[in-house]
């Protein structure tokens, strides 16, 4: 058997959004779980007194960055199916300090804000509303911005194509990266958040 | 000598980098050798999962959709004497060396539909799975959607339909027909249009088909 399983049509539509619904419920858990249900914690990363979410997204990138490699190489996985949202760079890193300011301001990412929301959280309720807001805001004035947003179009690229390095180098390299980063984060911990 | 004893995240973090660092000879994409699941094949080739309606078509290159690569398999000189907005020549020999991606959704016609079915194969054996043919080929788009015809019979669902057909037919330059009309003029095959390519504007005429809902990206 083959993954993904969509693309290779081993179920339909409707499956596919029960399939999203159970990986949703997931994600919310392990998020909730990790303490990101709470405002406060999330704000922390960006005092440095708390580095829980560059841990666990940092070790969710490396997870899933094993499982696929080891996955495709198996056999198990195409990973040239594997859908990748194109690249356009210059909006993409707008878009992110927009999502970036939206997060210190408010404390939560768009998904974090439903975590919250699961637990009965105000202000993650308020949050949501603005997410709905922003979002039908954006729908309004893309017309306006529609030629800015598909500018600088590169495709659906990956790093080793991009760096013109093996796959396998890449792979090796973020997860140093990564070990180095949570040792590092660790002492940042130690510095600002006066934890042991 | 005995070994320092280490935490749980220590653990993690030896584990992390002794399978990144067996990663490194991974070969995790899928090489130019695949078996091809002739039953699979067969499936889809019955159930005509693989075709794209020339209307269907139509109203993505209004909508502008960027999602698909349509490409036209014709010689150079049928492509420059008209062509399918938006399609890219590519002739059946050329198609193996040409810069697809597996991951997009490629759409082929010809003239007929053979040779499009037959390079729909040769993708298919190429590991490229969304792979789809213009049904009825330039043939199929010339009848369906430039000079679409409304049966002498019709009814009155059918007149709507052929309604927005027509405003369909007249974007793409071409020229509905009714049936009474056709009945005089049948015998002179309509003419193609100049190849203008009109640009995908929003709104400016209903999509014949329901527009289909993007099912990816998060």
């Amino acid at each position: 058997m083959m993954t993904p399983l969509y693309k290779y049509g081993f179920f339909g539509d409707e499956f596919a959004l029960l399939v999203a619904f159970a990986l949703g419920l997931g994600f919310g858990f392990f998020l909730e779980r990790a303490g990101f249900g709470s405002a406060r914690k999330l704000a922390a990363q960006f005092y440095l007194y708390d580095m829980s979410v560059f841990k666990v997204m940092f070790t969710a990138i490396v997870t899933a960055l094993l499982g696929v490699t080891y996955l495709g190489w198996l056999g198990w996985l195409d990973l040239d199916l594997v859908y990748l949202v194109p690249t356009h760079l210059g909006p993409q890193l707008l878009g992110g300090l927009v999502l970036g300011v939206g997060f210190v301001v408010g404390g939560y990412c768009p998904g974090t804000s439903v975590a919250g929301l699961a637990t009965g959280r105000v202000d993650a309720l308020i949050y949501a509303l603005g997410i709905a807001a922003g979002t039908f805001a954006y729908a309004e004035v893309y017309p306006a911005i529609k030629d800015f947003v598909n500018a600088g179009a590169m495709g659906q690229v990956t790093l080793p194509e991009v760096l013109d390095v093996p796959w396998g180098v890449l792979v090796f390299a973020v997860v140093a990266i990564a070990v180095a980063g949570f040792s590092a984060a660790t002492l940042v911990e130690r510095r600002f958040g006066g934890k042991p | 000598m005995t070994l320092p004893r280490l935490t749980l995240n220590q653990k993690l973090a030896v584990v992390a980098l002794v399978l990144g660092a067996v990663a490194i000879a991974s070969q995790p994409h899928r090489g130019p050798f695949v078996k091809l699941d002739a039953r699979d094949m067969a499936l889809i080739v019955e159930k005509e999962v693989d075709h794209v309606t020339p209307p269907e078509l139509a109203a993505w290159i209004i909508e502008g959709r960027s999602d698909y690569r349509l490409i036209d398999l014709r010689s150079e000189a049928e492509y420059a004497a008209y062509h399918i907005p938006t399609a890219e020549n590519v002739t059946v020999s050329a198609l193996p060396d040409y810069a697809l991606s597996r991951a997009e959704k490629i759409v082929l016609y010809s003239q007929g539909g053979i040779h499009a079915a037959q390079a729909w194969f040769l993708l298919q054996a190429e590991g490229y799975r969304a792979v789809y043919t213009v049904f009825g080929g330039l043939d199929g788009w010339k009848d369906d959607v430039l000079f679409p015809t409304l049966p002498a019979d019709a009814g009155s669902q059918e007149r709507a339909r052929f309604e927005r057909a027509a405003a369909v037919a007249q974007f793409f330059g071409g020229q509905a027909r009714s049936g009474e009309a056709t009945a005089g003029s049948a015998a002179a095959a309509p003419e193609l249009p100049k190849m203008t390519v009109p640009a995908p504007s929003a709104g400016a005429v209903a999509p014949a088909a329901k527009p289909r809902k993007k099912k990816e990206g998060c």
